[in-house]
C-alpha cells in the first residue's frame, strides 16, 4: 500500500514537472512568435526599440509625439548645424496617454535637458487608440510597468488590453507579412542600424496653401483624457527636472487645430511650461508651402530640414545645450548624420537627383 | 463565454485546481458551481430556463416513481419541455438560452429512464442541476443519458497523466479544426452564399462542399474541445463524430455524424414508437397488404421517417429543414424497405467482397447526403434551389484563380488546404484504427511535445481569432 502511494507521488512529480517544462517550452516559443510577426515598422516601434541601444545620458534633445514629430524634426540637421544630440521617439497618432508612459520609460536611462512635447494630440477626439496604432506605439516599449500602463491606456476597457499584452490575438494575422529580416535577433531597423536617431523621411512633394486663420487666443476644450495626460506629462518632467518645450509643428491643415493648440498653451503654462508653435505667421524662417510639405501634414525631407535649422536655433537660445560634435561619446551621432547626408540627394523631395538629370539632359 | 475565449480558457484552468485539490467524494461540487457560473454569466434567459428544467426534472422524477398514473404524468412534463422548447425556438428576434435543446432533451431523457425504471430518480436537486447543466456541453452538446453522464460526474476522479494529455491533445485538435479551418471557410462560404446568382456552377457546387467541411470542422472541432477537457477532469464524453467523410451508406453516415441526437431519437422515439400497440398493430396491417417482409418493416421505415422529420426541424422552424429532413427520412425509410432487396443482390453477386465496391459505395453515399446540404447550405427554399440551378447554369473556368482570390487570398487558401489534408490524413489513420490520439498520449516526450508545440503553435498564429478575425459562433450553439 505504503509503495503504491510513493509510486503513485513520484507519478504526479514527474507529471507536474513534464507539465511545468512544456509550459516553459510554450511559453518560449510563443514568445518568439510574437517577436517575429511583430510589424517592425519604422514609424513607433522600430524607433523604441533603438532606443535602448543609445547609451545612458546620451540624448540632450528628446523628441516626443506623432508622425508630424517624427517627419518634422530632422535629428541629422541638428547634429550637422549645431551638435545637438537629439532623438525622435515618435509613433503615428500618438496619444498623451502613450507620450506619459514612452516618457517614463525614456528618463529610466536618459536625462535630456529638454523633452519636445508635439502638441498635435490635443486635437484628438478619442477616449482611445486605433487598434494598429496601439501596436506601433506599444510594443517596443520594454518595461513591463511602462508597456501595461501604455496598453491599458490605450483600450476602452481593461479587459481588451489582454490581447495587447499577451501580443500574439493582435499580431499573428501578419504572417503575410512576414519576410526573413523578421526572424532575426535583436531587430534590424529596417536596415538602418543602432546609430539611427528616429527621424523618418516623408518623401513626396505636394503644393499647398499657407493655411488662412486669424491669430488669436480662442480656445476650445481638449479631450478630457489627452488634457489629463498632458497634465500628467508636465507633472512627470518637472519631477525629473527635466524641461519641456510645447512644439507646433507646422502643417497646412492647421487652420482647424489652432482653437485646440491654445487651449494646450494654456494647461501647460500652468505648470511654467511654454513652447513654439512654428504655425505661427509671423515666424518666417523659409518654409515654403508649395514644396516643402509631403502631404497635408507632413514635413517632407527639404520641409524638415529648413524646419530643423530654425529648431536648432531656438533651442540654443532657449536652452544650456552644448555641442557635442567631436566628442567620442556622441560618435554614433555622426555616423548617422553622414549616412544620412550621403543619401540625402536620392531623395524625391531634396530635388537634387532631378536637377543633375536635367543637368545631364 | 466562448469556449475559444481565452477568460474560458482561464476559467478551465481555475475548474482543474479547485477539482483536483478537493476531495475525491465533493470534487462535482467545482463542477457544479463552475457550471452555475458559467450558465449565469451567459444571461438570465439561461439561468431562468434551465432553473426551471432542472426544478421539473428533479420533481418530476420523484413523482414519477410515486405516481400511480405514471404515463400521464411523463407526457405532461414532456410536453411542458418541448413546449417551452419550441415557444423558445420560434421566438427568432431573441437569442435563445445557452444549450437550450440539449438540456431539454438530456433532462427529458432522464425523465424516460426514470418511467422506464432504468435508472432511480435523483433526490438531490444539485446532482440533478448538475447533470442537466453540466458546463462543457452546454455550448453544443452532446447528448448524454445519466447512466453514461450523471454517474461519471458525481464521482470524483483521481489525476491521471495519461488521461489528462490525452485530453489535452483532443482540446487543442478541436482548437485546430476549429479555428484554423472552420473560422477560415466561415468567410469564405459566407461570400458564396451572398452571392450565389452571380457564381459559376462549380463555384455554386463548391461553396455548399466547403460548407459541409466546414459544418464537420466546426461541429466536430467544438466536440473535441469539450471532449478534451472533460478527459483532463476524468470525465469521458459521448463521441459525437465518428469520421462521417467515411461512411459508406446513408444510414451509416448517421451513425457517425451527430451520434448523440440519433442515439436520443433512436432510443427515446423510434424504438418505443416501432415496438408500440400501434406499431405493431400498423405492421400487421400492412403485411396484409405488402408481403410479410416488406409488412414489417413498414412501422420502422414510417417511424424513420418521422424522427428524420424531426430532426430536420429541430435544426430550425423552416421549410428548408424540413425538406433537410424529409430528404433523409425519405432516403432512410427506402433503405429499410429496400433492404431484403440489397441482401440478396449481395448473396447472388457477392458484391460485399467485391474490392471496387468500397469507393463506390463512399462516392454513391456522398451523391445521396450532397442534395440535402444544399438546403442546410441556404437560409431559405428560394436561395437553395437558386444556387441548385446555378450549380447547372455554366460551369466557365476563365478568371477562376482570379475569383477565388478575390474570396480569400492565395495564402488563406493555402492554409485552409493544408489544415484539411491534416484533418483527412488524421481521420484516415483513426479509421485505419490507428488512434493517433491514444499512441500520442503514450509516446515519448520527444515525440509528444515537438507535435503539440507544432498545433498550439498552428492555432496561434493561423487560428481566426483576435480584434483581426473574429472568431465565429459555434454554428450549433444557437440549436
Amino acid at each position: 500500500m505504503a509503495e503504491r502511494k510513493t509510486n503513485r507521488r513520484r507519478e504526479l512529480g514527474l507529471f507536474w514537472m513534464r507539465v511545468l517544462g512544456f509550459g516553459i517550452i510554450a511559453a518560449v516559443t510563443l514568445g518568439y512568435a510574437t517577436y517575429v510577426l511583430t510589424p517592425k515598422h519604422d514609424y513607433g516601434i522600430c524607433s523604441m526599440v533603438n532606443f535602448y541601444e543609445q547609451p545612458e545620458n546620451s540624448i540632450d534633445v528628446l523628441t516626443v509625439g506623432t508622425s508630424l514629430a517624427y517627419a518634422g524634426v530632422n535629428t541629422n540637421v541638428l547634429w550637422s548645424e549645431y551638435g545637438i544630440a537629439a532623438y525622435n521617439l515618435c509613433s503615428a497618432e500618438q496619444p498623451y496617454w502613450v507620450s506619459y508612459y514612452v516618457i517614463r520609460e525614456a528618463l529610466k536611462t536618459q536625462k535630456p535637458k529638454v523633452i519636445l512635447l508635439d502638441a498635435k494630440p490635443s486635437i484628438y477626439t478619442r477616449d482611445y487608440t486605433k487598434r494598429g496604432r496601439t501596436v506601433l506605439s506599444t510594443y517596443g516599449i520594454r518595461g513591463v510597468e511602462n508597456r501595461i500602463g501604455a496598453m491599458v491606456a490605450c483600450v476602452e476597457t481593461p479587459a481588451d488590453a489582454l490581447g495587447y499584452i499577451l501580443g500574439l490575438p493582435q499580431v499573428h494575422s501578419n504572417y503575410e507579412t512576414v519576410t526573413a529580416r523578421d526572424f532575426a535577433i535583436p531587430l534590424d531597423n529596417g536596415g538602418r542600424g543602432s546609430s539611427w536617431k528616429g527621424y523618418i523621411e516623408v518623401d513626396e512633394v505636394e503644393q499647398h496653401r499657407k493655411p488662412s486663420l486669424v491669430w488669436n487666443g480662442m480656445q476650445r476644450n481638449m479631450n478630457e483624457r489627452e488634457e489629463e495626460y498632458a497634465r500628467k506629462i508636465f507633472e512627470l518632467c518637472a519631477e525629473a527636472g527635466v524641461n519641456v518645450m510645447l512644439v507646433g509643428f507646422p502643417n497646412p491643415d492647421y487652420a482647424s487645430d489652432h482653437m485646440y493648440y491654445n487651449a494646450l498653451w494654456t494647461v501647460a503654462r500652468e505648470y511654467g511650461v511654454d513652447g513654439i508653435n512654428y504655425n505661427n505667421p509671423d515666424l518666417k524662417f523659409g518654409l515654403r508651402y508649395s514644396s516643402d510639405f509631403a502631404d497635408w501634414q507632413h514635413l517632407n525631407v527639404k520641409g524638415s530640414m529648413k524646419f530643423s535649422k530654425k529648431l536648432g536655433e531656438d533651442l540654443l537660445k532657449l536652452y544650456d545645450l552644448e555641442d557635442r560634435r567631436g566628442d567620442e561619446a556622441y560618435g554614433s551621432y555622426e555616423i548617422c548624420a553622414q549616412k544620412w547626408y550621403e543619401k540625402y540627394p536620392s531623395f524625391v523631395s531634396s530635388g537634387i537627383e532631378k536637377e543633375e538629370g536635367n543637368h545631364a539632359d | 463565454m466562448s469556449i475559444l475565449s481565452f477568460e474560458f480558457l482561464l476559467f478551465i484552468a481555475v475548474i482543474f485546481c479547485v477539482y483536483y485539490v478537493l476531495p475525491t467524494g465533493v470534487r462535482w461540487l467545482a463542477l457544479l458551481i463552475g457550471s452555475a457560473f458559467f450558465v449565469f454569466l451567459s444571461g438570465w434567459q439561461s439561468v431562468l430556463h434551465l432553473g426551471a428544467i432542472v426544478l421539473g426534472t428533479w420533481l418530476g422524477g420523484l413523482a414519477l416513481e410515486r405516481v400511480k398514473r405514471k404515463r400521464g404524468l411523463l407526457c405532461l412534463l414532456l410536453i411542458l419541455e418541448f413546449g417551452a422548447l419550441i415557444l423558445v425556438k420560434q421566438d427568432t428576434s431573441r437569442a435563445a438560452p445557452l444549450g437550450l435543446s440539449y438540456f431539454t432533451f438530456q433532462s427529458a431523457g432522464l425523465l424516460m429512464d426514470v418511467y422506464r425504471g432504468k435508472v432511480k430518480a435523483q433526490r438531490n436537486v444539485w446532482k440533478v442541476m448538475l447533470f442537466v447543466g453540466y458546463f462543457l456541453q452546454l455550448s453544443q452538446g452532446p447528448i448524454s443519458s445519466w447512466k453514461d453522464l450523471g454517474e461519471q460526474l458525481l464521482e470524483g476522479h483521481p489525476l491521471r497523466p495519461v488521461s489528462f494529455v490525452s485530453g489535452f491533445q483532443l482540446m487543442l485538435w478541436g482548437y485546430f479544426k476549429k479555428m484554423v479551418l472552420a473560422d477560415r471557410l466561415a468567410a469564405a462560404t459566407a461570400v458564396l452564399t451572398q452571392e450565389t446568382g452571380a457564381l459559376p456552377g462549380w463555384m455554386a457546387a463548391g461553396g455548399v462542399l466547403l460548407y459541409t467541411v466546414r459544418l464537420y470542422a466546426d461541429f466536430s472541432g467544438g466536440m473535441d474541445v469539450v471532449r478534451g477537457i472533460s478527459r483532463m477532469l476524468g470525465i469521458e464524453l459521448p463521441e459525437n463524430f465518428r469520421r462521417p467523410f467515411f461512411a459508406l451508406s446513408v444510414a451509416e453516415y448517421w451513425r457517425r455524424w451527430h451520434i448523440t441526437l440519433g442515439g436520443w431519437f433512436r432510443q427515446y422515439l423510434l424504438y418505443p414508437l416501432t415496438i408500440s400497440k400501434m406499431g405493431l398493430k400498423f405492421g400487421k396491417a400492412a403485411s396484409r397488404w405488402l408481403g410479410k417482409k416488406t409488412g414489417r418493416a413498414m412501422p420502422t421505415a414510417v417511424t424513420t421517417f418521422l424522427v428524420f422529420l424531426l430532426i430536420g426541424i429541430w435544426h430550425t422552424f423552416s421549410w428548408n429543414a424540413v425538406i433537410y429532413g424529409a430528404y433523409f427520412g425519405l432516403l432512410m425509410a427506402a433503405s429499410i424497405l429496400l433492404d431484403p432487396l440489397w441482401k440478396k443482390m449481395n448473396r447472388r453477386w457477392k458484391l460485399g467482397q467485391k474490392r471496387w465496391m468500397y469507393p463506390w459505395r463512399l462516392v454513391r453515399t456522398w451523391l445521396l447526403i450532397f442534395p440535402a446540404q444544399f438546403f442546410a447550405f441556404t437560409e431559405s427554399t428560394a436561395q437553395s434551389l437558386a444556387v441548385i440551378r446555378q450549380c447547372f447554369a455554366g460551369w466557365s473556368f476563365s478568371g477562376a484563380v482570379d475569383k477565388l482570390t478575390g474570396i480569400m487570398s492565395a495564402k488563406e487558401w493555402g492554409i485552409a488546404g493544408m489544415a484539411f489534408v491534416i484533418l483527412m490524413l488524421v481521420d484516415i489513420l483513426c479509421e485505419a484504427g490507428f488512434a493517433p490520439c491514444e499512441r500520442l498520449a503514450k509516446s515519448r516526450i520527444w515525440v509528444r511535445w515537438p507535435i503539440l508545440l507544432l498545433l498550439l503553435l498552428g492555432i496561434c498564429v493561423f487560428g481566426i481569432y483576435g480584434p483581426a478575425g473574429d472568431s465565429s459562433a459555434f454554428l450549433y450553439t444557437q440549436f
